[in-house]
């Protein structure tokens, strides 16, 4: 069969493609990233600037945290830019320059981004979100060692094994450190708890039941029922009203599906079950959760935080807060429009990583690496009294604890818990 | 089969051109062979780890055009047979399995459960088979969460695999490259035959008219199962690509979304085209990095722009470009000669073969009869 005129012409179009793909990328195989510069310094870094990059869903069903994890981190990194640079611990005053792409959520193109930004010389790949995106890119940053630092995500695969992976850590805490804590306070209440437990079927629900199984082994708080759901369910219903049978005191509702977890809150009080409510902190904001959940009906609804919301009444005459918002307005509002705690997060993430920077004796990524594994009891801004960031555990995030707060739906805030 | 007895196609039927076409079609894909022969070599490994990644999604697209764009069958459960692949690979590797094995049962496993799935939705017509197949990925994606011995749960597996041997001297990207090159340089060529032959004529006669399939003595049923088999394979295939080039697979790898992206990609690159294919897969690889450079926060804003420009502009799809441009070249010269033009755009992609004036005019008032 020979072609047509017609598919030689498509023919051609396909080399044409082809070859605009080679001429646009202009890189040649010597220019590739890794390993040391020509005067022992690392890729990214000159006496003046540093480059760091990120890869978060930016557009898809994950677009909101997703956004926020760039905004915030954008505004603290320009803002400070603007008010001169970073002081590097080897004496100079560098700018940062700071580049985001889009990876929906996608593995795949999670580390075509990668390999694009290492490509452009990026020196570290800073503060990325999603498990499965980090996760695949986790063994090339490895094997190229670029730093893959202060992840937003809760999975302990990025923390537990600091040893096996030397280029990769977590920023956040981990889910089972969230489970852990709602345990202990109903552990330190010492009188018989029944609990009823709803958790996604895969390891994000698991961690988070291990961490809450962890903390109320042996005493006096009893599970009378759990059940599980998956993420691409439309409702839990069934689920809840199983549960409200049980007429449990307290309902641990690991849900991470922003209109799963309104239905659910809705759903348990439309059957008259009223139970004390813990929710994860990546869903409990109150102005997309609680608040159309109703969660005022509830006697207590308990929420693992350590960040200050920059909404909230309560932290207005913040200076944090102030400077916070400042930035946000300026460098941060374009990028994510509407907030979730993803925006405080990667804020003091900024600062965790100036705290880095001033620490760098060298500008290589080994000391980078080593810096950045020695902060210790630093107060990063934005994070609440109390929650301070600590990298020198080998099998734990940056921040590794979690204070417990309760809605106040008089003020739509959260106020500080006492006990149960 | 009657198919034996239908008349020689129609590209020997233009012999003044066919030895100009000859070499214009030797140059052309010389020019893409040697291109793609020596690019890994003077490449960074991102452009590499880009150029693997297109070749991975064309298997996948193509096993896609083979079901829809020849058969002209909904299905849009492509990602579903992608990440079955890549999960059996990932299996494979993790066990210790030879690399043929493994290679060999990412197509055959999707294959079985494509032809299972397709032997009881063919029955159905139009949008039911489209309907079916758009439940593969949504059930999917939480048997892949659940069944976490073997995928690893909602963490996905990170599988190293494929190093470069010592004694070729090349890279990692490069290897791996050039071993996806070859897989997917010998499923085009099996494609490419397949659609040209008797099984091709089969596809389009059922594409057209079922009921004038039936005539001439060609099962649409079996044609449907068949398709949806090999597009299923080529799927898994792919899958075993994908896990070469990305070395890692999750649930995120069989989402839904990327089904429809599949399926807008194969629409834009030219459906019913190998050609096309091709384009289709550039497209789906490109548009977002390229999307990204302009603004990484309005990456879908932009790519829902170039979708529906490239639409109205090209209806028959990125393959089209040139004719389109060549007729438009020659009614300026005043030289019209095809009053239908843009008719003949839309209608009759399948250009390759003779088969679309075959069918009769009245036949199309049966179609929906049961015989």
């Amino acid at each position: 069969m020979t072609s047509t005129p017609h598919t030689v012409r498509a023919g051609a179009l396909v080399a044409t493609a082809s070859i605009a793909v080679l001429l646009v990328s202009g890189c040649t195989r010597a220019e590739s990233s890794g390993g040391l510069g020509g005067d022992g310094s690392s890729p990214g870094i000159t006496d003046d600037s540093i480059s760091i990059g990120i890869s978060s869903p930016l557009s898809g069903p994950t677009a909101g945290p997703g956004s926020c994890t760039v905004a915030g981190l954008a505004a603290y990194i320009e803002a400070q830019n603007a008010d001169g640079g970073f002081e590097f611990g080897d004496g100079n005053t560098r700018q940062v320059e700071f580049t985001y792409l889009d990876d929906v959520y996608d593995p795949a193109r999670a580390v075509s981004n990668f390999r694009q930004l290492t490509d452009q010389g990026i020196f570290a790949y800073v503060g990325a979100l999603g498990t499965p995106t980090n996760a695949a890119v986790m063994p090339i940053a490895e094997e190229e060692e670029v730093p893959q630092v202060l992840l937003t995500t809760g999975a302990r695969t990025f923390s537990e094994d600091q040893e096996a992976h030397p280029w990769t850590t977590g920023f956040v805490p981990t889910y089972a450190t969230e489970g852990r804590a709602f345990g202990e306070l109903l552990v330190a209440a010492d009188r018989p708890i029944t609990v009823a437990t709803l958790a996604q079927n895969d390891d994000f629900g698991q961690s988070y039941l291990d961490g809450f199984t962890e903390a109320t082994e042996g005493s006096q708080v009893e599970v009378v029922a759990s059940a599980t759901y998956e993420p691409t369910d439309t409702t839990l219903d069934s689920q809840v009203t199983e549960l409200a049978a049980s007429n449990a005191d307290v309902l641990l509702s690991a849900v991470s599906v922003t209109p799963l977890q309104v239905g659910v809150l809705t759903k348990a009080q439309s059957l008259g079950w009223l139970p004390s409510i813990f929710l994860p902190s990546n869903t409990s904001t109150p102005g997309t959760i609680l608040q159309p959940g109703g969660a005022e009906a509830y006697p207590a609804v308990f929420t693992p935080s350590f960040s200050k919301n920059p909404n909230s009444p309560a932290f207005a005459e913040d200076e944090d807060v102030q400077a916070y918002n400042a930035a946000f307005e300026e460098y941060g509002s374009q990028i994510a429009t509407t907030y979730t705690p993803h925006c405080t997060w990667s804020y003091a993430e900024g600062a965790v990583l100036a705290e880095a920077f001033a620490g760098m004796e060298e500008p290589t990524r080994e000391s980078f690496m080593t810096a950045l594994r020695s902060i210790s009891d630093f107060q990063a801004p934005m994070l609440l009294d109390g929650i301070t960031v600590d990298t020198t555990s080998d099998d734990e995030a940056a921040i590794s604890t979690v204070e417990l707060v309760r809605y106040d739906a008089g003020t739509g805030g959260f106020a500080p818990v006492d006990g149960f | 089969m009657a198919t034996a007895t239908r008349p020689a196609p129609a590209a020997t039927t233009t012999p003044p051109r066919s030895v100009v076409t000859r070499a214009a079609a030797a140059v052309a894909g010389l020019a893409v062979a040697v291109v793609l022969v020596v690019a890994p070599l003077v490449s960074s490994p991102y452009i590499n780890f880009q150029l693997a990644s297109i070749m991975v999604f064309a298997v996948a697209l193509l096993g896609l055009n083979v079901i829809m764009g020849y058969t002209g069958q909904v299905s849009l459960g492509q990602s579903a047979f992608l990440g079955l692949g890549a999960y059996i690979t990932a299996y494979g590797v993790l066990n210790d399995w030879p690399i043929a094995l493994s290679l060999l049962l990412s197509a055959v496993v999707p294959a079985a459960v494509g032809m299972l799935v397709a032997l009881a939705a063919a029955r159905l017509r139009g949008l039911a088979l489209a309907m079916i197949t758009l439940a593969l990925p949504i059930i999917g994606v939480p048997l892949a969460r659940r069944f976490d011995g073997f995928t690893g749960g909602s963490q996905g597996q990170v599988v190293s695999w494929l190093r470069a041997p010592e004694s070729l001297g090349l890279a990692n990207d490069q290897w791996r490259y050039y071993v996806v090159a070859v897989i997917a340089l010998v499923a085009f060529l099996l494609v490419r035959n397949l659609v040209r032959g008797r099984i091709g004529r089969s596809f389009a006669i059922v594409k057209e008219n079922e009921a004038v399939a039936l005539s001439m003595g060609v099962s649409p049923y079996r044609t449907k199962v068949l398709a949806f088999t090999i597009a299923s394979a080529l799927g898994g295939l792919s899958g075993f690509m994908y896990l070469a080039v990305v070395q890692y697979t999750s649930p995120e790898t069989l989402v839904f979304a990327t089904s429809i992206n599949l399926v807008a990609a194969m629409v834009i690159g030219g459906s019913a085209s190998i050609v096309g294919t091709a384009l289709g897969a550039l497209y789906y690889v490109l548009v977002p990095v390229l999307a990204g450079q302009v603004n990484s926060s309005r990456t879908a804003l932009i790519s829902g722009a170039v979708l529906l420009a490239v639409l109205f502009v090209l209806p028959a799809g990125l393959v089209s470009l040139p004719r389109r441009l060549a007729r438009r070249r020659s009614a300026r010269r005043g030289t019209r000669t095809a009053p239908h033009d843009t008719a003949d755009d839309a209608a009759t992609p399948t250009s390759t073969d003779g088969s679309a004036p075959a069918v009769p005019a009245p036949a199309a008032t049966t179609t929906d009869q049961h015989p």
